[in-house]
C-alpha cells in the first residue's frame, strides 16, 4: 500500500474538507440546539454621560406635594394623585400608572371599608387590572351605600358586561340613564344590546343621542361605542365613519386607533394601518403594527415581532396575565403557533368575555383544527342569543374547520 | 358635569388598557457556589426615578443623571434587597452600575457579590424595591447553583430560591459509594488493614504470619477493623460537616496519605497487632477528607442531615463491597506463600506511594 505524494496530499484536503463540513454541522447544530433564552438580555454597558436612557415624568411640584401631603395620610391629597395617574394610564395606555396610584392609595388599600373615594378608585383600578371580582365587591358595597352614584354604576356596568354578568350589567345601564343622562345610558347598554339581537335599534338610540349632545367631549367619546356597535352589526362603513370621527376629536385616543385598526386589518387594508399608527409606543398599536407590517411584507416586520416576543416571554416569567387577549393574537397572527393561542385564549376566556375574547378563541380554534377549544364560547353564543356580525363569522371558520 | 367626565375617563381607563405596556419588573440574577453569590440587580431607569428623583426635572433621564447618584442608588438596594441563608444573612457588596436595556424598558444593572455563612443554597431573598412607588411592581429572581436553575417572583414577602430539587438521600449514598470506590486512598487503607487478618494474631511477633485455620476470628479481625474505621470517619465527618471541628484541607489529605504509609509499613515491620486502633485513630482523618467531598458538592443547609446519612451509608456500602471482594480470596489463599508475598510486595509498594502523595500533598 503505497501511496503517492500527490495521492496523499488529496487524500489530507479530504479529510480537512470533511472535517471542516463536520464542524460546521457541529456548530449549526449546537446554536439551533442551545436554549434559547426566555427574556432576551443583552450585555450591560456603560453609556457616556448624556446618552438619554430613559422618558421621564417631567418634574411637577404641584404633584411632588401632593404626593408628599398623601405620604403623611393626606386623604384628599392621596385622592387626587391616584385620579391623576389613573388619566395618565389612560392617555398612555401604561399600567403603570395604575402600581402609582396604588402605591399612593396603600394607607387605604387595604381596609376593609375605605372611604367611598378610595372605593371607587380601588374597584377601578382593580378592574383596569382585571381584578375583576375585588372590582364587583368594591362597587357592590359602595352602590348599596349610594345607589345613585352614576361612576359606580357605570364602572359596574362595565365589570358585569366583561365578566358576562348581563342581568346585572342592563339593569346598570338603565340607572345609568336615569342618573346620567340618555347618551351615557345609550352608551352603556351598546355592547350589551349588540350581542343580543338589538343591535340596529341600539345603534339608532346612540346615534341620536351623540346628535343630541353634538360637540361635547362625551359625545366625540360615545362614537368609539358606536363605532363598534356598528361592526357587531356588520356595517364596516358606519364603523369606520364613527372612529374617524371620535379620532378626528381625540386623535391620539389609543383604544379608537385600535378599533379602527382591527377593521382595516378585517378589511384587507394593512396599508393604511401602518399609517394610521405610526411609531407607536402602547403595545396593542404595537401588535396591529406587525401584523399589518407582516401582512404587507414589510421587511421591519420581523424586528417589531421580535420585540413583542421579547415582552411576552418577560410578561409569562413575570406571572401577568393582563395582556392574555393580545398574548393569544400574537401566538395565533405573529408566531403561528395555533396550539399555544388556543391555551391563551382559553386563559383568557375564563377572566373576561367581551366579544373581543370570543373572537380570538374562536379563530384560534379554528386555525388550530381544533373545534372542542371553541365550544366554551360557541355555548354562550347560543345561549345569549349572540348574533354579532363578527362573531357569527368566525363561528362559521370553526365550524367549517375539520 | 366634572363629575361625569370623570366616569367617563373611568370607563375609558377600563377599556383601553386591556392592551398596553407591560407592568413594572425588577430583576434579581444570582448565581452561587458554595458560599459566595454573584449577581447584579436590575431596576428599570424609571421605576428608579420615581422611587429616587433622578432626573433634573426636564423629563429626558441621562446616564450622567442615574451616575451621579450611584451612591443613592446603591443605598437604596442595600436596603431594599436582602440576601440570607439558613445559618444567617448574607451581606452585599455592591458594584458598578451600567445600563442595560431590557424587553420592558430601559433598567440599571447594579452588580453584587455577598458571601453567606452557609452554602448558598437555598437563598432567601427579601426584596423589597420599588412597592413603595408602584404597589404592581414584582421582583423576578433568577437563581442559578450547582443544582439548577429556577426563577421566583416576588411581591412583597421574601421567596425561597434553591438550584433545582434537593438532591435525596439515594443521591448522596451514591455519592459517597462513589467516593470510597474513586478515592484509591482509602482502598489502599482498607487493604492495608486488612491484608494480614487471615493471620493469626499476638503470637511472637518476630515470627513468621501464621494462617489463621478458622474463619470466625478471621471475620471477627475484618469486623473490628472496619467498624472502627467507620466509628472514625463517621465522628470526623459529623463534626466537621457541621462545622464545629475544621482542619486546613493540606494537613487532612498530607495525613491521609501518611495513614496508608503507617498502615502499609505495619504489615512489613509489623509493629501494632491491634490493627483496629489503627483504623480507628488514623481513620478520623479519613472523615475530615469525606467532608470536604460533601463541601465541594455545595450540599444545601436545609438537607444537610440527609446529605450526612446518605454519604456515610454509601462509604459503608463501598467499604462492604471492598471487604467482601476481599476476605474471601484472601481466606482461601491464606496458606500459600504466594499470599505473603503478594501482602509485603504491596505493602511496600503502599508505602512507596503514599509517600508520594504526602510528598505532593505537602508540596501543592
Amino acid at each position: 500500500m503505497f501511496a503517492s505524494p500527490t495521492a496523499e496530499r488529496g487524500r489530507k484536503r479530504w479529510v480537512f474538507g470533511l472535517g471542516a463540513v463536520g464542524l460546521a454541522i457541529a456548530l449549526t447544530a449546537v446554536a439551533t440546539l442551545a436554549p434559547s433564552g426566555r427574556a432576551v438580555v443583552t450585555g450591560a454597558v456603560v453609556p457616556p454621560a448624556d446618552e438619554v436612557i430613559a422618558t421621564v415624568p417631567k418634574a411637577d411640584p404641584a404633584r411632588r406635594e401632593a404626593e408628599v401631603r398623601a405620604a403623611a395620610g393626606d386623604l384628599a391629597a392621596a385622592i387626587a394623585v391616584a385620579r391623576a395617574d389613573i388619566g395618565l394610564g389612560r392617555q398612555t395606555a401604561d399600567p403603570r400608572y395604575l402600581g402609582h396610584a396604588q402605591a399612593v392609595l396603600a394607607p387605604w388599600w387595604n381596609q376593609a371599608a375605605p372611604p367611598d373615594q378610595v372605593l371607587i378608585l380601588r374597584a377601578t383600578i382593580r378592574q383596569a387590572l382585571h381584578d375583576f371580582t375585588g372590582a364587583r365587591s368594591d362597587l357592590d358595597g359602595l352602590l348599596a351605600r349610594r345607589p345613585d352614584d352614576g361612576q359606580a354604576l357605570l364602572t359596574r356596568a362595565v365589570v358585569a358586561g366583561v365578566v358576562g354578568d348581563r342581568v346585572t350589567a342592563r339593569r346598570d345601564c338603565d340607572a345609568v340613564t336615569r342618573v346620567l343622562g340618555e347618551l351615557y345610558g345609550a352608551a352603556c347598554v351598546a355592547p350589551l344590546a349588540a350581542a343580543h339581537r338589538q343591535g340596529p335599534a341600539a345603534y339608532h338610540r346612540l346615534d341620536q343621542a351623540i346628535a343630541q349632545a353634538r360637540g361635547t367631549a362625551a359625545a366625540s367619546w360615545a362614537q368609539t361605542a358606536l363605532g363598534e356597535l356598528a361592526r357587531a352589526n356588520g356595517d364596516d362603513d358606519a364603523a369606520e365613519l364613527a372612529f374617524r370621527n371620535a379620532l378626528a376629536v381625540d386623535p391620539a385616543d389609543l383604544y379608537t386607533l385600535a378599533a379602527l385598526a382591527d377593521l382595516l386589518l378585517d378589511a384587507g387594508r394593512p396599508a393604511e394601518v401602518v399609517a394610521l399608527v405610526g411609531d407607536p409606543t402602547a403595545d396593542n398599536l404595537i401588535l396591529r403594527q406587525a401584523i399589518a407590517l407582516t401582512r404587507t411584507g414589510a421587511p421591519t416586520a420581523t424586528a417589531t415581532t421580535a420585540g413583542i416576543r421579547a415582552r411576552v416571554d418577560a410578561a409569562i416569567e413575570r406571572g401577568d396575565a393582563l395582556h392574555l387577549r393580545e398574548r393569544a393574537r400574537f401566538y395565533l397572527e405573529l408566531d403561528h403557533d395555533p396550539a399555544a393561542a388556543v391555551k391563551a385564549a382559553r386563559a383568557n376566556w375564563d377572566i373576561q368575555r367581551e366579544p373581543a375574547d370570543a373572537r380570538i378563541l374562536l379563530e384560534a380554534a379554528a386555525a388550530a383544527h381544533d373545534r372542542a377549544a371553541a365550544a366554551p364560547v360557541l355555548a354562550w353564543m347560543d345561549a345569549e342569543g349572540i348574533d354579532d356580525a363578527i362573531l357569527v363569522r368566525a363561528r362559521r371558520a370553526v365550524e367549517g374547520s375539520r | 358635569m366634572t363629575r361625569v367626565l370623570l366616569a367617563l375617563a373611568m370607563v375609558a381607563v377600563l377599556v383601553g388598557s386591556a392592551g398596553a405596556h407591560t407592568l413594572s419588573s425588577g430583576y434579581v440574577e444570582l448565581s452561587s457556589h458554595d458560599r459566595a453569590i454573584e449577581g447584579r440587580v436590575d431596576l428599570a431607569a424609571r421605576d428608579l426615578h420615581d422611587a429616587l428623583g433622578l432626573d433634573d426635572g426636564d423629563g429626558v433621564l441621562r446616564w450622567g443623571e442615574i451616575a451621579a447618584h450611584a451612591d443613592a442608588i446603591r443605598g437604596y438596594v442595600t436596603k431594599h434587597v436582602a440576601l440570607s441563608v439558613q445559618a444567617g444573612p448574607c451581606p452585599l457588596v455592591l458594584g458598578a452600575l451600567a445600563s442595560l436595556p431590557r424587553p420592558d424598558g430601559p433598567h440599571v444593572a447594579i452588580a453584587l457579590t455577598a458571601r453567606c455563612p452557609g452554602v448558598a443554597d437555598p437563598v432567601v431573598v427579601d426584596y423589597r424595591a420599588i412597592f413603595a412607588v408602584d404597589a404592581q411592581h414584582r421582583g423576578l429572581v433568577r437563581f442559578t447553583s450547582a443544582g439548577g436553575t429556577t426563577v421566583a417572583v416576588a411581591s412583597g414577602a421574601p421567596v425561597t430560591v434553591r438550584g433545582g430539587e434537593p438532591p435525596s438521600v439515594i443521591d448522596f449514598v451514591f455519592e459517597g459509594v462513589w467516593h470510597i470506590w474513586a478515592g484509591l486512598d482509602h482502598i489502599c487503607f482498607l487493604i492495608a488493614l486488612l491484608l494480614p487478618a487471615v493471620y493469626l494474631r499476638g503470637r511472637d511477633r518476630k515470627a513468621t504470619w501464621q494462617a489463621n485455620p478458622e474463619l470466625m476470628p478471621v471475620l471477627r479481625d475484618v469486623l473490628e477493623v472496619v467498624t472502627a474505621f467507620t466509628l472514625a470517619h463517621s465522628i470526623t465527618l459529623i463534626l466537621s460537616t457541621v462545622g464545629w471541628v475544621r482542619l486546613p484541607t493540606r494537613l487532612v489529605e498530607t495525613g491521609i496519605a501518611l495513614s496508608v504509609a503507617a498502615a502499609a509499613a505495619n504489615n512489613v515491620w509489623r509493629v501494632v497487632d491491634a490493627r483496629w486502633a489503627v483504623a480507628f485513630t488514623l481513620g478520623l482523618l479519613h472523615g475530615f477528607g469525606f467532608s470536604s467531598v460533601l463541601a465541594e458538592l455545595g450540599i444545601p443547609g436545609d438537607v444537610l442531615g440527609r446529605a450526612l446519612l446518605g454519604f456515610n451509608v454509601g462509604v459503608e456500602l463501598g467499604q462492604a463491597a471492598i471487604v467482601a471482594l476481599f476476605l474471601p480470596l484472601a481466606f482461601l489463599a491464606r496458606r500459600t506463600r504466594g499470599y505473603r508475598l503478594v501482602m509485603y510486595v504491596v505493602s511496600v509498594a503502599m508505602v512507596a506511594v503514599a509517600l508520594h502523595w504526602a510528598f505532593e500533598r505537602v508540596t501543592a
